[in-house]
């Protein structure tokens, strides 16, 4: 075997040039960009300077389609949707004993889901909800990956009004999808858990058996002197009940915020890396968006996992 | 103080005080996830998982005082 030469498989020249040649892209980015401009250097080229991004919050609608606003959001979703069904159209078409590449990486990924599931609800149930654990996984990691590829959001559509927007945009950053994953897991868990309880799902909500069993411990002379205690714990537990439906309607804000703001916050760090860093520094930044990505799908997974297997299992009777 | 004004120092206060909390619980959560590996190595797969999931809620406290803070300076 032949022995590597030098540092990173180059000879040492290739490397001292690469390091200089680095060294100035990052140096000229950094003097034509806004932090150079506190040095008052005048008279640069076009290609090289940067008017300030503009960050938008809401998304801008590209068209209509049959009185329905499309925004570059939906744009993204759909092409998101696009990419994961060939992506496992072309893995699982032809499915070998011996997988071959894609099939055995697409494999891994839902074994790893699968395992996430079945540790969390138990073998039946995370069998059972493993389908939607796994969609909701894969659609927020792939769409928040798609949106790291270079050129993602650079193509640009100019209206005729004057102004322009981006044609595609980071599915997380609109708040409209964000709600809608955080709504469509918030129903599959009530409806999931009405539908494994029955009418006894809404007893863990509320309640109201202990208080009532104090009050009627008040009226037979022989528990009358446990009665306050009974009814003490009684109007404690009431509130829990209480606080705890309350707390099931707040999920829909903390997962639809929490994955908007995550989105949204790397999208604008991003931008304003690049603005002040142009060459090779926002690297470290792309870096951290790929696990902010991989971190926010797996947070909102494991959570509907979670809250699922909360809402099917049994309340028990307390005496 | 005008309106301009008080909408900047809001949203620089929101960011400020909000992240205080979640820094130092983050830092909580890291260290004993340090001990705990330093305990038991095995077991440290499970541990990672466990960690990133909980750092992940915490880090969501911090996302939600950045959401005011940009709602304040962009939307407001």
């Amino acid at each position: 075997m032949a022995k590597k030469k030098g540092c990173l498989g180059c000879s040492l020249p290739v490397a001292i040039i690469l390091v200089v040649l680095v060294l100035a892209a990052v140096i000229v980015g950094l003097l034509a960009g806004p932090l150079g401009r506190a040095f008052n250097i005048e008279g640069l080229p076009s290609w090289l300077t940067l008017d300030t991004p503009h960050i938008k919050l809401p998304a801008d609608t590209i068209f209509t389609l049959f009185g329905l606003p499309v925004t570059n959001t939906l744009l993204a979703t759909w092409l998101t949707i696009i990419v994961l069904s060939l992506l496992f159209w072309f893995g699982f078409r032809k499915p070998k004993m011996v997988p071959g590449r894609l099939q055995s990486a697409l494999e891994a990924a839902l074994g790893w889901i699968y395992d996430l599931c079945v540790t969390t609800a138990g073998e039946k149930d995370g069998r059972r909800f493993f389908p939607f654990v796994s969609t909701l996984f894969l659609f927020i990691i792939t769409s928040a990956w798609m949106a790291l590829i270079p050129g993602f959001a650079s193509i640009l559509v100019h209206f005729k009004g004057g102004g322009s927007a981006e044609l595609l945009r980071s599915t997380g950053t609109d708040l409209s999808t964000t709600l809608a994953l955080a709504l469509i897991t918030f129903f599959t868990v009530e409806i999931i858990g009405f539908k494994r309880l029955g009418f006894g799902y809404l007893g863990k909500f509320f309640q109201f058996g202990g208080l009532a069993r104090g009050f009627k411990m008040l009226f037979s002379k022989k528990t009358r002197g446990k009665a306050v205690m009974e009814i003490f714990t009684g109007v404690i537990t009431a509130f829990t009940g209480l606080l705890e439906l309350v707390s099931e309607f707040v999920r829909i804000i903390s997962l639809s915020f929490r994955l908007f703001g995550n989105m949204l916050a790397g999208e604008i760090l991003l931008l304003m890396m690049a603005f002040l860093i142009p060459y090779f520094l926002p690297l470290p930044f792309y870096g951290l968006e790929l696990l902010v990505g991989f971190i926010q799908a797996l947070v909102f997974a494991s959570l509907a996992i979670l809250y699922l297997s909360v809402a099917v299992m049994p309340h028990k009777a307390e005496h | 103080m005008e309106m301009e004004a008080a909408k900047f120092l809001a949203a620089g206060l929101a960011i400020a005080l909000g992240t205080l909390g979640p820094g130092i619980g983050l830092g909580m959560i890291g260290s004993n996830m340090l001990s705990g590996i330093a305990r038991n190595p095995d077991a440290s797969g499970a541990m990672f998982t466990n960690m990133i999931l909980i750092a992940g809620l915490t880090e969501a406290v911090a996302i939600y005082a950045l959401i005011v803070s940009i709602l304040l300076i962009f939307v407001a």
